[in-house]
């Protein structure tokens, strides 16, 4: 059965109707809950982890860009590890922004809604109403500031989606009534492929995870346990750096082979000469 | 014993079928190579399969094509796909249209002969499957 991320660009209704998905379909249910797992296993503050699903590196919060980017991908290897397993409903983990190309997985996307999102937040805020849509408006550009900074993808951008519901038209009990029935369509049915696809998603994801504990900025792609790591070095540095690499992923369980393609780091270069 | 699975191997790269062909028959399978999807439709014609495992990307005609016959024809055949230019779009088209599984290239035979028992166990007729080490498939 498929996997279904849902997001929203409001958080309670995203939870609630996640739950009410969940809860239908006899599903799992994978949110925020298992930040504390992975605050544990990284041994990461619990509150940081929190933060960082919803804040950009900032020096004020004193969270340099390499940490924000390293603890991003603890999330996201963890995350992927648990979608291996189907039958779940997964929501508030920006899953959504780097579970792609799966295709048991479906993709939702609730829209709030103007006259809804502005309501709640006039009620649960106690704002006025020219506040609430000023509010508003800028929560909705900090999540797209956000989904950029992170995994260079605009979540506001509606052709991502398998499924977008709008609920100034349609009632959120109706719309999990859709998800749920969308989701028994045959195209989200497990395959052989698909199966592969995260797999291969979970292996680079935990590679990521492990080199960027020691590297700033690294991209990883695998395929049935062989890895390739593209990066940036000097040249005097190339060596050094393809070693490390190669032993650090050759750690991470199921990598069978490791490859490393360096770029020149031109920038690095030109500071070192000046 | 219980009765072979009938397999229809179609795979346009004659290499596919000589690999695949010897680790199907270990497990049981009687099976049918074919490089023509024309040859594969015509014999689909005549015969009714367990299992059908073809290409997609092909000359003349596509594996969808292929499964369109099949379905036509036999509608208890299960339909396997294999691909070496899998994408998203049209591994949901082919599951859409209500083929079993669908794979993509380069995979082990020992894939296959998994998705082979699957399918068997969908027709009601579970085969002993035991893993055998085994080379990959290219596209």
């Amino acid at each position: 059965m498929p996997i279904i991320i849902i997001s929203s660009d409001a958080r309670e209704i995203e939870e609630t109707i996640a739950q009410k998905v969940a809860g239908g379909m006899g599903y799992n249910l994978m949110n925020r809950r298992i930040l504390a797992d992975i605050a544990a296993k990284h041994q990461i503050d619990q509150g940081r982890l929190n933060e960082i699903m919803g804040t950009t590196p900032s020096l004020f919060k004193k969270m340099s860009a390499r940490q924000w980017r390293c603890n991003l991908a603890c999330v996201e290897a963890e995350v992927l590890d648990r979608l291996l397993a189907d039958n779940i409903v997964c929501q508030g983990l920006a899953a959504h922004l780097y579970v792609t190309g799966v295709s048991h997985v479906m993709n939702v996307r609730i829209l709030s809604g103007n006259s809804r999102g502005i309501k709640n937040m006039v009620e649960q805020r106690g704002l006025s109403l020219h506040k609430a849509e000023k509010c508003r408006a800028a929560e909705l550009q900090h999540r797209k500031k956000w989904s950029l900074a992170a995994y260079v993808c605009d979540e506001t951008d509606l052709s991502r989606y398998d499924l977008v519901i709008n609920l100034d038209q349609i009632d959120p009990a109706e719309a999990v009534k859709t998800i749920t029935g969308a989701a028994e369509y045959r195209k989200f049915q497990v395959m052989t492929y698909s199966m592969k696809c995260i797999a291969d998603l979970a292996l680079a994801a935990k590679v990521n995870a492990k080199l960027l504990t020691s590297m700033p900025s690294v991209k990883v792609q695998a395929r049935d346990g062989s890895v390739v790591v593209i990066t940036k070095a000097l040249n005097r540095q190339k060596r050094k750096k393809i070693a490390t690499i190669k032993e650090l992923a050759g750690e991470v369980d199921g990598v069978s082979y490791v490859e490393v393609h360096v770029k020149n780091n031109i920038l690095g270069e030109a500071a070192q000469s000046l | 014993m219980s009765k072979p699975l009938e397999v229809l191997l179609l795979d346009d790269e004659p290499i596919v079928g000589r690999r695949l062909k010897p680790a199907l028959v270990k497990i049981g399978c009687r099976v049918e190579v074919f490089e023509n999807p024309r040859e594969a439709v015509a014999r689909i014609g005549q015969k009714e399969f367990d299992i059908v495992v073809t290409d997609i990307r092909m000359e003349e005609m596509d594996g969808l094509q292929v499964f369109k016959h099949v379905q036509e024809k036999w509608p208890r055949t299960k339909v396997i796909m294999i691909t070496g230019y899998a994408k998203i779009d049209l591994a949901r088209e082919a599951m859409g249209k209500g083929v079993f599984d669908f794979i993509a290239k380069p995979f082990r035979p020992d894939d296959l002969r998994q998705i082979i028992a699957n399918a068997a166990e969908a027709l009601g007729a579970p085969i002993d499957f035991s893993s055998m080490g085994d080379e990959l498939v290219e596209a």
